[in-house]
């Protein structure tokens, strides 16, 4: 009997496996084999190793405490599950507000945009009026553009303080009478801004053009200026001031207080 | 004898015409200021020089003035041989005369493009006449009368002591600026004009042909009464300003 065949028996041997006249005669050979004892005994010994770690399982607590997590884990992909896809409901919703939130911002932004855009022409449309009023009222050549320069403020809404110190600076300065009145028809308009009626007043001091002084003294009346009072009474006692003017600024104080 | 007295008169009416001098200016944009010439009248034309005329016809020759030249206090030169002085600075062109009381009755036509300002403050002077001229004029005057004959405007006009009488073109230009003081303002345009109209007086009254609409301008839907009357008549446009402080206010359909 060979080695290999030997071992083979033997193997089935330990584990019980062979038939009854095999089991004999392995039992026969190991008594006369010394060789084949020897090989008996260390198959044995590796054996019994294998089966005692195939034995090594996992203990009780342990195996339960995994299956535990694996159970929880399961349970908890389940649930997500739930949450989030499993009801087409909740899918479509959502992507509805999904667009539903998408087109509102996009809608907002261009809205905004629109605004701004609006906003920035309205703006360069103001300051391309007041560019256009300012050169007209600096138009040195024609007395005729400086006083459509200040019937161009006078159709605006709300002047702002840069226009205001070209008008009374045109009321004040002008060598034309026509322009200065313009001006200050613009500029009366604007009399409810606290500046403006100061302006209109400080006016009365510098103005040396009768028909602009008499005009200015009238409308200073009007717009119920009791700070002119003063003035109207230098204008009254100052000796270089054209009688009209006078008796104007006399009607004037006796208006106003 | 009558005719050969009236062949004589005519004679010298037509010798007199031909000796009207002239003074030419090439010249068909920049401003024209005319300032402290008496007697004036001013005629826009399609041409492209300022024609400066006499009326008064040729100085009569002074023996004793011979090799001498007129000069004034203000330093002005006759250099048009009719007593004004015309001097061109930088686009801009001074008309004065030399004598400081009469002086020289001139016609000076002007091309369109020129701007015409006119001003004038000596109690000698005549009304100042513009016709046919479309172009802008300013006129500042303190005794002078104003006329202003089938002109278009820009114009801005104004006269202390003097009346003003206007019959516009019907193609005005923006903006039309008409005050006196003490004299009347006369104006008359076509009523189909558009424009927003300002009338106003303080001591006057305002008369104006009923056949213009004026849409009282409105302040919180109510109508202001004031010595101006501000509104618009076919629905606005042309910014048109009358005034006069202490005379009456006249505004006709031409």
């Amino acid at each position: 009997m060979n080695r290999e065949t030997l071992e083979m028996l033997l193997i089935d041997y330990i584990d019980g496996k062979l038939a009854p006249e095999e089991k004999l005669q392995v039992e026969q050979e190991l008594l006369n084999n010394k060789e084949a004892y020897i090989l008996y005994e260390q198959l044995k010994e590796v054996i019994h190793t294998m089966e005692r770690s195939a034995k090594l399982e996992p203990t009780e607590k342990l195996k339960s405490s995994f299956d535990k997590l694996l159970e929880q884990e399961i349970r908890s992909s389940k649930k997500n599950k739930v949450i989030f896809f499993q009801p087409a409901f909740y899918r479509v919703a959502a992507a509805v507000a999904l667009v539903v939130l998408g087109g509102g911002i996009g809608y907002w932004i261009s809205k905004y945009q629109q605004q701004q855009q609006e906003l920035a022409d309205i703006r360069k449309e103001v300051q391309a009026t007041k560019n256009m009023m300012m050169t007209m009222l600096d138009n040195h050549q024609s007395a005729s553009q400086r006083v459509l320069g200040a019937t161009v403020a006078l159709k605006m809404d709300r002047p702002d303080d840069e226009i205001i110190h070209a008008l009374a600076n045109a009321m004040n300065e002008d060598s034309n009478t026509n322009v200065r009145l313009a001006a200050l028809d613009a500029l009366s308009k604007f009399n409810k801004e606290q500046n403006v009626r100061k302006l209109l007043i400080a006016s009365l001091t510098t103005q040396k053009d009768p028909i602009v002084q008499i005009a200015l003294i009238r409308i200073l009346v009007e717009i119920r200026a009791q700070g002119a009072v003063k003035e109207l009474q230098r204008i009254t006692n100052d000796e270089e001031t054209l009688k009209e003017v006078k008796d104007e600024a006399h009607a004037g104080i006796l208006k106003l207080s | 004898m009558k005719k050969v007295f009236a062949t004589v008169a005519l004679v010298v009416f037509i010798t007199g015409f031909i000796q009207a001098q002239e003074y030419k200016l090439a010249k068909s944009t920049g401003r024209l200021e005319i300032k402290e010439v008496n007697h004036v009248e001013i005629e826009g034309y399609a041409g492209n020089e300022i024609i400066f005329t006499s009326r008064n016809g040729k100085k009569d020759d002074d023996e004793r003035a011979k090799g001498l030249r007129a000069i004034s206090s203000m330093g002005l030169e006759d250099n048009t041989g009719i007593g004004l002085s015309v001097v061109e600075k930088g686009g801009v062109i001074e008309v004065q005369q030399l004598k400081k009381m009469d002086g020289p009755d001139v016609i000076i036509k002007v091309p369109k493009g020129v701007v015409i300002s006119f001003s004038h403050t000596s109690p000698y002077g005549d009304r100042v006449t513009f016709k046919n001229f479309e172009g802008e004029i300013e006129v500042s005057t303190v005794h002078n009368g104003v006329v202003l004959n089938n002109t278009t405007g820009p114009m801005t006009i104004k006269t202390v002591h003097g009346d003003i009488d206007a019959s516009l073109s019907p193609n005005i230009k923006n903006p039309v600026s008409i005050i006196s003081v003490h004299g009347h303002v006369d104006v008359a345009f076509p009523t189909t004009l558009k424009a927003n109209l300002k009338l106003g007086t303080v001591y006057g009254e305002i008369f104006v042909d009923p056949d213009f609409k004026i849409e009282i301008e409105k302040a919180n839907n109510m109508v202001k009464y004031s010595d101006n009357v501000s509104g618009k008549i076919n629905g606005g446009g042309l910014d048109i300003y009358l005034s006069s402080t202490h005379n009456n206010v006249y505004l006709r359909k031409k």
